[in-house]
């Protein structure tokens, strides 16, 4: 008797899996849509990094700091003289803001989250806009924060 | 099976492919919207965002074609049962941190919340891929499943 081949379930999936890696993969690669293993802002990018002991100098010669975090982790605490400036409103928030930015010496932009970066896709866009001096900073804020250096954090009301 | 359990697991198959067809179209032609609706969980590292969000997305498209068709059913439903676990998860986490932003089950349609919502949706959603599991069914099955034997799984 004929014996009919069979696959088994774990098998199936691997080989379900490769092919949806192997498809993804080359219509990433084919199509204008697609997108790269990085987005273009880290894969490429035009901002220059900095360390915290490097930022930490910069803001006490007066360099401009941009948040580049949501809007509610930038009210809640914020690196002091710091102006906020988020992805998902560049274009809305950057003609408001661009009078500051071309006055300042250098740019520092820092915000990061286990997810996203989105200090570097903000120090990118600004470096498209012509900006000269443009650092992003790695670290994430709460590091500024642990290593004690300028914040403002709005004071808490005490309730009567 | 019964006439009745093909006809379930026939009407969880082509549930299943619709829901997976329609949540995956947007995910695979719009990728740097779905990996910006994923990164915004705060879950993977930067580095992971794009492949695990392109792999996701063409995952559900081929769930969706070998649930249509009725080919390695089992084997589908599995990763549909995994994959709509996975999202009950999530959701129920959204919910607790009160996250409230788009879930990105759908991109480029209308938004539907993260939340406890979308958790009961989801695990309705996985009762029939858990079906399936089971009985992956025999009818309109262009490869239909062999019965299932307790001491291996296979097709």
């Amino acid at each position: 008797m004929r014996r009919r081949r069979t696959t088994s379930l774990p098998w199936a999936m691997a080989i379900i899996l490769l092919a949806a890696a192997a498809l993804g993969l080359a219509f990433n690669l084919v199509m204008p849509q697609g997108i790269g293993w990085l987005p273009p802002w880290l894969s490429a990018p035009r901002w220059q990094p900095v360390s915290l002991q490097q930022a930490a100098d910069m803001h006490q010669k007066g360099v401009l700091f941009v948040d580049a975090r949501d809007p509610g982790d930038y009210k809640s605490a914020r690196v002091r003289g710091a102006v906020s400036l988020y992805p998902a409103e560049l274009k809305l928030l950057y003609p408001l803001l661009k009078k500051t930015l071309a006055a300042a010496p250098a740019v520092v932009v820092y915000g990061t989250y286990t997810s996203r970066f989105p200090a570097a896709e903000v120090g990118q866009f600004l470096k498209d806009q012509g900006l000269g001096k443009v650092y992003v900073l790695g670290e994430p804020f709460m590091a500024w924060r642990a290593a004690s250096l300028p914040v403002k954090a709005p004071r808490r009301r005490a309730k009567p | 099976m019964s006439a009745l359990g093909q006809l379930i697991s026939l009407a969880c198959r082509l549930f299943l492919a619709g829901l997976f067809l329609w949540a995956a179209h947007d995910k695979v032609w719009l990728p740097a919207e779905f990996a910006r609706a994923m990164a915004a969980y705060d879950i993977l590292p930067v580095w992971a965002i794009n492949p695990a969000s392109v792999i996701m997305a063409w995952l559900e498209l081929i769930i969706a074609l070998l649930l249509l068709v009725g080919v390695w059913t089992r084997a589908a439903a599995t990763w549909a049962a995994l994959l709509l676990a996975l999202f009950t998860g999530l959701m129920l986490w959204a919910g607790f941190t009160g996250a409230g932003f788009d879930c990105g089950c759908f991109p480029g349609q209308e938004t539907h919340a993260a939340g406890f919502e979308a958790a009961l949706r989801d695990f309705l959603m996985l009762l029939p891929a858990l079906w399936l599991m089971w009985l992956p069914g025999r009818l309109l099955s262009l490869k239909p499943e062999r019965k299932p034997d307790p001491d291996r799984l296979y097709f």
